[in-house]
């Protein structure tokens, strides 16, 4: 709708309203949960978030991935995910890949599967007491959480959750971009030791350019002019998305190398120290959740997983929604968060 | 069709300003644009832009740090790579305590298998076993 003339009137106001959101974003607080520290390991620390509540005894290990921070998880209070499966009387515990540093440039994909993400699961069953857990990845996390499942057959995962993961990913955007055989990642990785989470944060950008780098800022004008800006929402989602952890020189190269340009995952051809990634190994419990609108890592990326696993319970949730929208968006709590709570309950019992 | 009374004036209403003109022409344009970035981005050639770009600045990278890093040493002062170096050698202490963490666990669970089970206390447990032995003979 155009302006009217009391919107026009309101504008030099509503350009100390635009600025004042832009310039305090890094101030919004995100990911603000109590919780504790159980364990660390280099830059990787496992929290266990505080409750009162819990009634269910497996307990639920959230991973997320290696190129953006884990407070997506909880984003802030009444969007939160962790917020949600507290109250449905979850012991929730979360793995946070930290910032490797220019000493971590030797760090690989074999340094999480193998060693981080197993330890991590050591630390939250003493934590909790019990015998298996729910492993539940995005993004990468849930790659390597089915890599970890693919090549430990004494794994404590009973059940498996893996929202937006990218599997096969031929014919996507990112492929056509480092997939190509004269990009050299190794080079990448080598001269920069870590990749900056910056350079990340603008290729993910790129994929949608306009709509990234214009019509966020345009949206968000229109709605402080109209009055109806949510300053709170709007700040935390920009804050996370700006805070982009760097990324591990040899597990970027082995990223890129395994997944985009040699497709090795669901071709089955990936080894990790040694031990094939076979992705027919995982006999988990497994949600797969797929989002119809995700650019980052498509539906139809993730759905030759369903018919490797070896899995005798995997169910399959498709869901409007982007690639972070679908589990950070104003809708994810009436629309999937019911649905992942609900299918783990009835895997949660001693 | 003959209009009724006053419905001119509705019909005048229903017509778009030439103010919401213009925004859904912008709005038009806008998706377009939108829609036109997302192919030039998904061009062959625009992965190999991408490819030469990130070589030429990696390239500068290295000659830039390197530079810089041969000043710094010059200098006589700890840079970057000796700050590194060290760093690294504490992460590799962080792996190896670990390791000698889980080991001295599976030690320690090993040595609880080992352990004989503790034997009951008090008269009435040491009567029983004296009779379950006495049993036994």
């Amino acid at each position: 709708m155009a302006p009217t003339l009391a919107q026009i009137a309101r504008a030099p106001v509503a350009a100390v309203d635009f600025a004042n959101i832009l310039l305090t974003t890094q101030d919004a607080k995100i990911g603000t949960s109590p919780k504790d520290v159980v364990w660390t390991h280099r830059t990787t620390t496992l929290y266990r978030y505080r409750s009162n509540l819990r009634t269910k005894p497996v307990p639920v290990l959230l991973v997320f991935a290696l190129i953006n921070r884990p407070a997506i998880f909880d984003l802030r209070p009444g969007n939160s995910f962790v917020e949600y499966l507290l109250d449905e009387g979850y012991d929730v515990f979360l793995v946070d890949w930290g910032a490797p540093g220019d000493e971590d440039h030797d760090v690989g994909l074999d340094s999480y599967v193998c060693d981080a993400l197993p330890w991590a699961m050591r630390e939250t069953l003493r934590a909790s007491g019990q015998e298996e857990l729910s492993l539940v990845g995005w993004c990468i996390g849930g790659v390597l959480a089915a890599m970890h499942a693919s090549i430990d057959p004494a794994s404590p995962a009973r059940n498996l959750v893996l929202l937006t993961t990218p599997v096969d990913t031929s014919g996507s955007l990112y492929a056509k971009w480092v997939g190509r055989p004269d990009f050299d990642a190794g080079y990448v990785a080598d001269t920069l030791g870590v990749i900056p989470g910056a350079g990340v944060d603008v290729m993910n950008k790129m994929m949608k350019p306009v709509a990234n780098f214009w019509t966020t800022y345009r949206t968000l004008w229109g709605q402080v002019l109209e009055g109806t800006a949510r300053r709170e929402a709007y700040q935390a989602m920009a804050k996370w998305v700006a805070d982009n952890p760097p990324f591990a020189g040899r597990a970027y190269r082995e990223w890129i190398e395994a997944m985009y340009q040699r497709n090795q995952l669901v071709a089955g051809t990936m080894r990790l120290r040694g031990e094939r990634v076979d992705l027919r190994n995982i006999e988990q419990n497994l949600l797969v959740v797929t989002a119809g609108a995700d650019h980052i890592a498509p539906r139809q990326g993730t759905l030759p997983l369903l018919d490797l696993v070896s899995s005798a319970d995997v169910e399959h949730l498709d869901r409007p929604g982007g690639h972070i929208g679908l589990m950070a968006g104003s809708r994810a709590r009436t629309d999937i968060w019911p649905e992942i709570a609900g299918w783990l309950a009835e895997r949660s019992d001693s | 069709m003959a209009l009724t009374p006053g419905s001119e004036v509705n019909v005048a209403e229903d017509r778009p300003s030439p103010a919401d003109e213009v925004q859904r022409l912008y709005n038009e344009a806008e998706t377009q644009m939108a829609r036109s970035m997302e192919d030039f981005v998904s061009r062959d050639s625009f992965g190999s832009l991408l490819v030469r770009m990130t070589e030429n600045v990696m390239g500068v990278t290295q000659i830039a740090t390197g530079a810089i890093d041969l000043v710094v040493r010059n200098l006589r002062i700890a840079g970057r790579p000796d700050v590194t170096r060290l760093a690294r050698q504490i992460a590799r202490t962080e792996d190896k305590l670990e390791l000698v963490l889980q080991e001295v666990e599976r030690l320690g669970q090993q040595l609880e298998a080992l352990e004989p089970p503790a034997q009951p206390t008090g008269t009435n447990g040491g009567t029983t076993s004296a009779r379950r032995r006495k049993t036994s003979a």
